[in-house]
């Protein structure tokens, strides 16, 4: 069982810097050598509607956010009807009390302290920041040198305010204490972790279209552009994004592209493009409620069998999803190596869920690799796609004084197009050849995750695997997580060995895809389906309830 | 010198446009690379269509793209590699269909490279329909009773787009297309030329061009002098548009300036990341 956890809940406003808070936040509690896991539930609105961040602390390493909290903070008023029944037993909350007054909770001023101490109109979110440090008795130094850091904008205004709301809280909760100052532990989102990972094994160029969960990605990757120098392009659309990646490869450079389900469907045809002209090409594929623009903000699984049916046309691809944000970091470096080891497209498959929140790791630098292809050594006449036996052809990149023909036709040795019947079995042929490298290749990185050792089996993939995770934190060691990274190829003598009694399937879908694809691929007999699909994660506790029910029945 | 034929079997129809943008380009490149252009930096991309065989017929490097994509992956092409100079062929239909996002959005970005328009004026691989540039009434598989849709005006719409070097050009024509393909590519920024090419098999603008083509006597002293010339009811001129200096995209985007040549190693990534994340 695990030990104390101590959940956050913050409310507000759209445009009252919610989400900021929550990271500020999170980086105390980090500070304070406490793991943490944050998430955002926001809408899509720029102003006003209704947001909310989770924050749950704890001593040893925490997979996901409690949806009970200890202590809420509510920025408005509709933070505090909505969140009232989320109050965790012997929790508080605090409210803005300029706006209404009740009879439970600790009411503060926020909207009348902040006029006197903002010239302008401001946000009440350091007022947040100011009931949480008091709340848990943290040091009042601690949260000016918090803000100073983490505020840029309007800092003598900040810390009277914030000082005020310090003063007039009692200290009545306290943190969880830490076990170790744990060194070396960095708040990160999933699409930060995919971003750094793809940028350590030797991204140059990332080229996107905003789409929410994947945006965050390229803002990330264009924030870091000056300090990397990887240069991150926001095109005019999905399928110029995905033709620009494809060139970008061309003139040499390692390149990824990133969607959500509606954008990524915008890049089949490139995708395609990728498979036959064997360009090497990274696709972050985050996935939200669907179909077509579906729910922006949320989480979803939806896109399971598309992710392993990109593109139209035969062509080998790999598909894998991460299942910790240390595993985001580690599988982009993989995959991005992959793409170019095997010059094919490469998909990374994740959720809003775990693309957008955020958790306290350390980086695995260690489990980085580099992206190299076989290159060209200059000595015979170059042909783009030499006949080989392992089906992959070296590449060589301008300047070259050799001729180098990249084709969206089918295409002789060459690269000139060709619609000869043998030589058109001949390239497919070796475009085929390269799938069983591929598998072997793939078994070099963990291709499955096998959490616990129980008898009570089950089965998920991608960001579930937080959710469930943590829940079993709360259950005894009779059970056993079985997570697929590598989808495509599966690893399915991996996997056999768990298939000997029925499992339970936890996927966020309406239907049961990844327990039906599991059936097809490895013959799991399923116990149970543990099917959400209303775009939430799961709280810990109430999926720990589910399991243990669908066991026990 | 490179030899710029390849062995590849011509399947244009005869006395085809296309023949004539071929042999000017492979002029117009002849005389780049005496002026010192290094043709192992040129790089070229077409989509798809009749347009986009001459990706066969010319012995330089780069990528036969997808149909309307020939400037996206152009324009990966030059921001990985800032130093390769990078040509575009595409159709009507093509660049200024399925593709006219990417036409409009290459000029407003001013990436330094040339895309060279083949307008026949119709789809001619895909036997005849009409295209972006066909008049109104244009008869086509498509469009049995005639096509009901104005056409574009491909060198007004480049000069809106913001396209700093904008010509005409003529397939009939090849010494004053290769002229112009020069002064493209020699253009800092980016080049839009419009070849007029007959299709002989499905709109044979011979003897329309023929009658109407004047060249123009000097750059129009602004864009809309440019443009009323552009659309001239009698006239169709040839020659430069427009000739401007602006700030390239290359220059102007953030991370490096030069992403190939300036990628860091893997160790020296790792390092990076260690550091920051101490």
């Amino acid at each position: 069982m695990r030990p104390d956890t101590y959940t956050v809940l913050i409310g507000g406003k759209a445009g009252e810097g919610v989400k900021k808070l929550a990271q500020v936040i999170a980086a105390t509690g980090l500070q304070l050598g406490l793991h943490s896991f944050q998430m955002d539930d926001y809408q899509s609105l720029i102003k006003g509607g209704h947001n909310y961040s989770l924050v749950s602390f704890s001593p040893i390493v925490i997979h996901n956010a409690y949806h009970k909290a200890d202590l809420i903070i509510c920025l408005d008023e509709l933070s505090y009807t909505q969140h009232l029944n989320d109050l965790a037993d012997g929790g508080f909350i605090y409210y803005n009390s300029s706006e209404q007054t009740h009879q439970q909770g600790i009411g503060i001023e926020l909207s009348k302290l902040m006029k006197e101490h903002y010239k302008n109109p401001s946000n009440p979110s350091l007022g947040g920041l100011a009931i949480f440090c008091a709340h848990l008795g943290l040091d009042n130094e601690l949260m000016l040198r918090i803000i100073k850091i983490s505020y840029k904008k309007n800092i003598e205004e900040n810390l009277s305010f914030a000082s005020q709301v310090y003063s007039l809280i009692q200290a009545q909760s306290k943190l969880p204490d830490a076990i170790s100052q744990a060194p070396g532990l960095h708040l990160f989102s999933g699409n930060q972790c995919i971003g750094l990972g793809a940028w350590a094994a030797g991204l140059d160029t990332y080229f996107a279209y905003p789409m929410t969960p994947a945006s965050s990605l390229l803002h990330f990757l264009a924030s870091m552009s000056a300090k990397l120098g990887v240069k991150a392009i926001h095109a005019e659309s999905e399928l110029a994004a995905a033709n620009m990646a494809v060139g970008a490869v061309v003139g040499g450079a390692k390149a990824a592209v990133g969607s959500s389900g509606g954008g990524f469907a915008l890049m089949q045809e490139a995708f395609s493009l990728a498979g036959i002209s064997e360009a090497p090409l990274l696709c972050v594929l985050s996935s939200r409620p669907g179909p077509a623009t579906g729910v922006s903000t949320y989480t979803a699984q939806e896109d399971l069998l598309f992710a392993l049916n990109q593109g139209h046309g035969e062509f080998s691809r790999i598909v894998a999803s991460p299942d910790t944000m240390e595993r985001a970091f580690s599988l982009a470096t993989e995959l991005l190596s992959l793409a170019w080891e095997f010059q094919i497209p490469v998909i990374l498959l994740t959720e809003k869920h775990l693309s957008e929140s955020a958790q306290s790791i350390r980086l695995p630098l260690g489990d980085a690799c580099e992206a190299t292809g076989l290159i060209h050594d200059a000595l015979e006449p170059y042909n783009r796609y030499q006949i080989t036996d392992s089906g992959i052809s070296p590449m060589l990149f301008p300047p070259s004084e050799e001729i180098i023909k990249w084709n969206s036709h089918e295409h002789l040795e060459s690269g000139l197009r060709t619609d000869q019947a043998a030589a058109m079995v001949a390239m497919k042929d070796k475009r085929d050849r390269k799938r069983e490298h591929i598998a072997l290749a793939c078994a070099r990185y963990p291709r499955i995750a096998v959490y616990g050792s129980g008898s009570r089996r089950i089965f998920a993939y991608g960001s579930t695997a937080l959710e469930i995770r943590e829940a079993l934190q709360n259950l005894d060691d009779s059970y056993q997580l079985i997570v697929p990274i590598y989808l495509e190829p599966l690893p399915v003598d991996q996997l056999l060995p768990y298939t000997d009694s029925p499992a339970l399937v936890i996927e966020h879908n309406s239907q049961p895809r990844f327990a039906t694809f599991l059936k097809e691929k490895i013959g799991l007999e399923t116990r149970q389906n543990i099917l959400k699909y209303d775009g939430r994660a799961w709280d810990p506790l109430v999926l720990a309830t589910k399991i243990k029910e669908a066991f026990d029945a | 010198m490179r030899n710029l034929d390849t062995p590849k079997a011509n399947t244009w129809c005869p006395a085809c446009g296309n023949f004539g943008i071929l042999n000017a380009v492979k002029a117009g490149f002849k005389q780049l690379f005496d002026q010192g252009l290094d043709p192992a930096k040129l790089m070229i991309t077409c989509g798809i269509g009749c347009h986009g065989k001459i990706f066969d017929y010319l012995n330089i490097s780069g990528i036969y793209g997808l149909h309307g994509r020939a400037v996206a992956t152009a324009s990966g092409i030059k921001l990985a590699n800032p130093e390769l100079t990078v040509v575009s062929f595409g159709g009507d239909g093509d660049s200024l269909g399925e593709g006219l996002e990417h036409t409009l959005f290459a000029a407003k970005r001013n990436l330094d490279m040339t895309l060279i328009l083949h307008n026949n004026g119709n789809y001619g691989l895909t036997t005849g329909q009409f295209s972006p540039l066909s008049p109104i009434g244009f008869r086509g598989l498509s469009t049995p009773q005639g096509s009901a849709e104005q056409p574009f005006d491909a060198i007004p719409l480049l000069l809106a787009a913001g396209a700093s070097f904008v010509a005409r050009s003529y397939s009939a024509n090849p010494k004053h297309l290769a002229e112009i393909l020069v002064k493209a590519v020699m253009h800092r920024g980016f080049s839009f030329i419009e070849v007029l090419q007959p299709c002989v098999s499905y709109n044979n603008t011979y003897q329309y061009y023929n009658s109407r083509i004047k060249m123009l006597d000097q750059i129009p002293s602004d864009v809309y002098e440019a443009m009323r010339l552009a659309k001239d009811k009698d006239h169709s001129y040839l020659g430069i548009y427009q000739a401007e200096k602006r700030d390239l995209f290359e220059d102007l985007s953030s991370g490096f300036a030069n992403p190939v040549k300036e990628s860091p190693a893997f160790r020296e990534r790792i390092e990076t990341l260690r550091t920051m994340y101490k």
